[in-house]
Order: structure tokens, then C-alpha cells, then sequence
């Protein structure tokens, strides 16, 4: 588990595993990016069954003044996404509100020493003292992981930046603002296309952002984005260039029982992940969670109940400004169970074969190395068992925004505000 | 009254959040501001429901603070577009189709004829004025230069009115919300966003005063804020101050309504624009 003061800029704004599952990269709200490497499993110590160790930490992004509009822009780090590997580097994409930034992390072991012209210390030989030359030989050194900023995409987007997303082709990706998603080739920063554009000609007549956009896992045509008002747009782009008309719109009515003024923000998807079969979608908005079937555009499949009991509470969680937290949700690898954080640094997860949900806490005083997490509970009304929490007692200031789940294995990473924690399944 | 109270306590925090949202890091987040005005019309709109005379409505239900009627209002879904209303701002079209659904359900029919007559004597609107009442009085909520219209046009409108009320309260009510509706449309067919803006930082402080005593203290809370945006936008304001000399001369009876409800309505559609 890594630690770390309590400070503002420590705070973990995104956690993605890497398609093998070898790294786990986060990122911070200091536009930090911290990547963990899985120790090989050695017959020495069965038991260590892989852990996690800080592989690389580098300053991705920094604060910037924009002087046109006398706005700061935040460092903080809102999404990671990992490239395929395709050699001994790795590649990862890291963005804040403005500019996506390609980052090379590699590894050095070697080192050439003997050079004619310098000394080992670096500084300049005099000329006169050299009376012979020699070749420069590579010699082992302690392995040295680096990271260097190979692609910088700056100035695509007006509006902050909330998803980016690497398309199956590995060639392309999409990132995504309030208003535009714009396509980029990985290798070229000076030109993106805009492929769907929501802004309206009149800013009055704004009713509803995008949230977040993901691209299909297999099929480089396809992708969906999330918006304010609890809809999914499904597009195709070799339908058109630009992508305003979707081929598929997903969206419940809503239940008129439940009407309050908070129903829009409760509305809002914060989060859309298509599942890794590509035959599901899923949605967060703040109270719940559901999975949709790509062929049916009018009810999810699915729904499940996050923290229900949060619904009389809305008024004053907008008053603290928790109504307006995103959450995301997650897909394990075999599409079977799903995930989300909630509030109290409780986590849920459900498992959509037998109906089973369990909540989580990821907090050190509930959990030492190699416990069993326990099973928490909220206690929503009556008697409160021992064990219980009444929902009066959950601290709001603990939320679990961002998990990620290892692509095939049951090793989940959990951000609890500045703390990482990474939970396995128990060896056997 | 409950529920008005707590309107307009949500209203005095949507503000106070679209506010800080100008001085925070990393400048104005669009999406939580989009949502912060969302709340913000709808507690407006129980807010200003008021001034129908209650009769849009419903006692609010044992849950409290959540909007009172919310299982009748929308029954034809949320997602109403602004698109049908021109191009009025969504903020302003969106309030107009959700009066009349809420009106016109027949259960709370009985309850709202009640309030009516309650409240008719001393109704801040002049429609829900009995028709002997006189109808050149056509007292506003305080939008000063869009009462202009004259008493003639709108004793036009009332007369209209009392024909309607014999038919009860509940169609009344549609009417009249209808006709706002349907001066709305009109309205925006001109350059509806220039006319009330003009009224927008005046028109406030008289809601506050005409306010039952417990209140007036909340809503000269609301209108320093709204004074706040309105010294900011001052250049949008004085742009606009040359339209409504004109656009008051029309004569529509319908727009007595419109006129009244849009320099409300606007504060706030102008503090969202300028983001």
C-alpha cells in the first residue's frame, strides 16, 4: 500500500491498469503519474503472490496560465490510458483539462563508460592530456526507468477535458470535452479531427454536456459518449465524418416517482465503460449503476442500487457540493462482476450471474497486509446492528471515486483520496 | 409554505455556487454549472409558483423537502427539448411546458380553487384577480417597464380570464399558464433575450418586498447576488436598455403574462449566458 501526507495535490485522480495487467499507472491532482510494476512471482516466497512496487514517477503535467482568458489551468491528472505494448517501452496517454500528453517509460541497465572526451565524472577532458583513443564500452548499471514525453496534443480542446480513449487500431484515439470529441493520430499533435460537436449555436440554448466517450474494445468504428442528461450515444464514424447523429441512443424514462429538484443532477452518467466482450455498456450516474445490452436502446439490462439510501439526503449533498461527484465504474475481466466506490471509503461490487452484491472498505485501520476484507453494511432506518453504520455517520469526505480491475486476474486497485490500496484474491 | 422556504433557500445556494464557480482553479466547469442552473430554474419555478396563486402547486408531500409535486409534474417525460420554443433560451422554454401539466390535474382542482380565492384579494398576479376586481390595477411583479402594455390590454386579458373561471379554477390556471406558454412562443420569435434584460436587476428587489415578512431578509439575500451579476453584465444590460422602450408598445394582452414572468426568469438565464 502506498502512503502519502495529506495534502491537496496528493489526492489520486485516476488509476488504470495496463492491458496485461504488469502496471498500474495513477495519476494525481499535482499532474503527477506514479506507475507500479508487479514483482515477479518467485518459488522462493510463494506467498508473495506479485506485489506491486513504485516502477516510475514523473511530473506529467504542470499548472498553466492561459493569458487570453486570465484562466489557470489545473495540473491535475483526469485520465491514464495505457498504449499496447509493442516493445520493451511502455506508452501511456495522460491528460489534464487542456493538453494529452504520449509518455515513454523505459528501462536503462547499461551504461557507456570510457569516453575521450569527458571523465567519468562528466566533465570536459583537457585535450592535450589525451594521448590515445578508445571505444566507449556498455557496462550494467542499477536499472533506471525513465520516462520522456514523446507526443504532447495541446490545443484541441476549449472546454476541459473528461475522457480519452485508444482506439483498437492502435493508430488513433479520441479525447473528449464538455462540448467536442476530437480524433488524433498517436503520431501526429498538430491536427485533430472534431467527430462530434454538441455545442450549440446559441449558449443559451445549452441543456446538456458530454461526460465521459469511450471507443468500442474491438470494432475501430464504434464508440459511445455519455451526457449531463442520463443518455448513451452509440456512433459509427464511417457513417459520416462528423458524428452528431448517433446510430443508437440509450436512455431510461425517468420514474416520475422519483422527482425532485435534483433529478438532473442525479441523472448525470459520470462514467460509461463497454464491457471487454463488447457486448455490454455500462453506466454511473450518482445512485446507481446499470448495464445496457447494445441492441436494447430503451431500459438497461440491468440496474443496481449503489447507496439508495442517499436519496433522501440530496438536498444536503448538494449543499456540499457531493452531489456533483463522479464516479466510475468497472468491468472485471470476465465481464461477470462489477464495481464502483461509494462514500465512507466503501466500494461495492456486484455479480451480475448470481444477484450478489457485498460492500467494501478500503481504509487502513480495517485492513492490515493479507487480511480478508469484511463485508460492511449501512444501516438505513430502525435498529442498528453491531457492525452496521447508520447512514448519519458516513463521512462524505472519504469517497472512493476511481477504481480499476486487473484485465484477467482478481487483483482489484482501489484510490481512497491520497491512498492507493491494491486488494488480490487470497491465495489458496 | 414549507417548500417555499426551501426553494428558495436551494435557489440562494445555486447562486452562491455559480458565484465561487467564477473565482475557482482551473476556471468555470461547464458540466456542474449547467447542472447548479438546472436546480436553480426548478427551484425558481416552485419559488415563482407561488405567485399563480398556489394553484400550480400541490401541498408538499410528508417527504418535505423535496418538490411537492414532483409525481405530477413532467408526466410526458423531462426530456422536453427547447427546441419547439425558437430559440428562447432552454432555461426559460423548459419552465413554460411544465406549468400546465402540473395544473391540470383534476384531483388537486378542489385545492386550488381554494387557494385561489385565498389568495386573490391579495395576489401579486394580476389573472388570478377576481373579475370585479379592477383591472386596470394591473399590479406586476415589479417588472417597472414591462407593465407598460397598458391597463387596457390588460383588462383585455382578465376579462378573458373571469370567462374562464367559471369553467374552474384548474382551467383557469391552464390558461393562463398557456397563455404564457403561448406568449413565450411569441415572444421568442422577435429577440425575446434582448427585451427583459433590460428589467432583469430592478425587477427583483419588489419580489422581495412584495414577500411575506419572514422572507424579506432571504430574498434581499437573492437579489444582492443577483445585483452582484448584474453590475458584472452592466455592459450586456445598458446594450439592451434600447428594446424595451419598443417592444412594450405591443398590445398582445398574452404578453402582460410574459412580461411579467420573463424579467424573473431572466436574472438568472443572464448570469448562466455570461458563462
Amino acid at each position: 500500500m502506498k502512503n502519502q501526507n495529506s495534502k491537496y495535490a496528493d489526492i489520486i485522480s485516476t488509476v488504470e491498469f495496463n492491458a496485461t495487467g504488469e502496471l498500474l499507472a495513477t495519476g494525481d491532482k499535482g499532474g503527477r503519474v506514479v506507475v507500479f510494476q508487479r514483482e515477479q512471482e518467485s518459488k522462493n516466497q510463494p506467498h508473495r503472490r506479485g506485489e506491486y512496487n513504485v516502477y516510475s514517477t514523473f511530473q506529467s503535467h504542470e499548472p498553466e496560465f492561459d493569458y487570453l482568458k486570465s484562466l489557470e489551468i489545473e495540473e491535475k491528472i483526469n485520465k491514464i490510458r495505457w498504449l499496447p505494448q509493442q516493445n520493451a517501452a511502455y506508452f501511456l496517454l495522460s491528460t489534464n483539462d487542456k493538453t494529452v500528453k504520449l509518455w515513454k517509460i523505459s528501462e536503462r541497465d547499461k551504461r557507456p563508460e570510457g569516453y575521450n572526451l569527458k571523465d567519468e565524472d562528466g566533465r570536459i577532458r583537457d585535450p592535450t592530456t589525451i594521448t590515445a583513443l578508445r571505444v566507449p564500452v556498455l557496462r550494467p548499471m542499477d536499472l533506471m526507468v525513465e520516462a520522456t514525453a514523446r507526443r504532447i496534443f495541446a490545443n484541441g480542446h476549449t472546454y476541459h477535458i473528461n475522457s480519452i480513449s485508444v482506439n483498437s487500431d492502435y493508430e488513433t484515439y479520441m479525447s473528449t470535452d464538455d462540448l467536442r470529441i476530437n480524433l488524433w493520430n498517436l503520431e501526429i499533435t498538430n491536427r485533430s479531427f472534431n467527430i462530434v460537436d454538441i455545442k450549440p449555436a446559441n449558449m443559451e440554448d445549452l441543456t446538456e454536456v458530454i461526460t465521459a466517450a469511450e471507443f468500442h474494445p474491438s470494432h475501430c468504428n464504434t464508440f459511445v459518449y455519455s451526457s449531463s442528461k442520463g443518455s448513451v450515444r452509440l456512433c459509427d464514424m464511417r457513417a459520416s465524418a462528423l458524428c452528431d447523429n448517433h446510430c443508437k441512443f440509450f436512455e431510461e424514462p425517468e420514474d416520475p416517482n422519483n422527482r425532485s429538484f435534483f433529478s438532473e443532477i442525479i441523472s448525470s452518467i459520470s462514467d460509461v465503460k463497454f464491457s471487454h466482450n463488447g457486448r455490454y455498456l455500462m453506466t454511473r450516474d450518482y445512485l446507481t449503476v446499470k448495464v445496457w445490452d447494445l441492441n436494447m436502446e430503451n431500459k438497461p439490462l440491468e440496474t443496481y442500487q449503489v447507496h439508495d439510501y442517499l436519496r433522501s439526503k440530496l438536498c444536503s449533498l448538494y449543499e456540499n457540493d457531493c452531489i456533483f461527484d463522479k464516479f466510475e465504474c468497472v468491468w472485471n475481466g470476465s465481464d461477470s462482476v462489477i464495481m464502483t466506490g461509494s462514500y465512507n471509503n466503501f466500494f461495492r461490487m456486484f455479480d451480475r450471474n448470481t444477484k450478489r452484491d457485498v460492500t467494501l472498505e478500503a481504509s487502513r485501520e480495517n485492513s492490515k497486509p493479507r487480511a480478508i476484507l469484511k463485508p460492511r453494511k449501512v444501516c438505513v432506518g430502525g435498529k442498528r446492528r453491531k457492525d452496521e453504520i447508520s447512514v448519519d455517520s458516513l463521512d462524505f469526505s472519504k469517497k472512493i471515486l476511481h477504481t480499476a480491475w486487473h484485465p484477467s486476474e482478481n487483483i482489484i486497485a482501489v484510490a481512497a483520496t491520497n491512498n492507493l490500496y491494491i486488494f488480490q484474491d487470497k491465495v489458496n | 409554505m414549507e417548500y417555499k422556504v426551501e426553494a428558495h433557500r436551494i435557489m440562494s445556494i445555486s447562486l452562491g455556487k455559480i458565484y465561487n464557480s467564477r473565482v475557482q482553479r482551473g476556471g468555470i466547469k461547464l458540466h456542474k454549472n449547467l447542472l447548479v442552473s438546472l436546480v436553480l430554474r426548478s427551484a425558481r419555478q416552485v419559488y415563482l409558483s407561488d405567485y399563480y396563486g398556489g394553484v400550480c402547486v400541490r401541498s408538499p408531500h410528508a417527504g418535505g423537502v423535496e418538490w411537492g409535486e414532483g409525481d405530477q409534474m413532467d408526466s410526458d417525460g423531462s426530456r422536453s427539448t427547447p427546441d419547439e420554443h425558437g430559440g428562447e433560451s432552454a432555461l426559460v422554454s423548459d419552465d413554460s411546458v411544465r406549468i400546465p401539466e402540473v395544473s391540470v390535474n383534476g384531483p388537486a382542482a378542489a385545492v386550488e380553487g381554494q387557494d385561489i380565492e385565498d389568495l386573490a384579494p391579495g395576489s401579486d398576479y394580476n389573472c388570478q384577480q377576481s373579475p370585479q376586481e379592477d383591472v386596470g390595477s394591473v399590479k406586476t411583479e415589479g417588472s417597472g417597464s414591462a407593465e407598460t402594455g397598458g391597463p387596457g390590454s390588460g383588462s383585455e386579458h382578465c376579462v378573458s380570464r373571469s370567462e374562464n373561471s367559471q369553467q374552474g379554477s384548474a382551467e383557469v390556471t391552464a390558461t393562463c399558464c398557456t397563455r404564457k406558454r403561448g406568449a413565450e412562443r411569441s415572444a421568442s420569435a422577435g429577440s425575446p433575450v434582448k427585451r427583459p434584460k433590460a428589467t432583469a436587476v430592478p425587477a427583483l428587489p419588489p419580489v422581495g418586498g412584495e414577500g411575506e415578512g419572514p422572507e424579506d431578509m432571504d430574498t434581499g439575500n437573492v437579489s444582492s447576488l443577483i445585483t452582484i451579476f448584474g453590475s458584472s453584465f452592466s455592459g450586456l444590460l445598458s446594450k439592451e436598455g434600447a428594446q424595451p422602450a419598443t417592444d412594450s408598445e405591443d398590445s398582445d394582452s398574452g404578453k402582460i403574462c410574459c412580461e411579467q414572468m420573463l424579467p424573473n426568469l431572466n436574472p438568472w438565464s443572464t448570469a448562466i449566458v455570461a458563462f
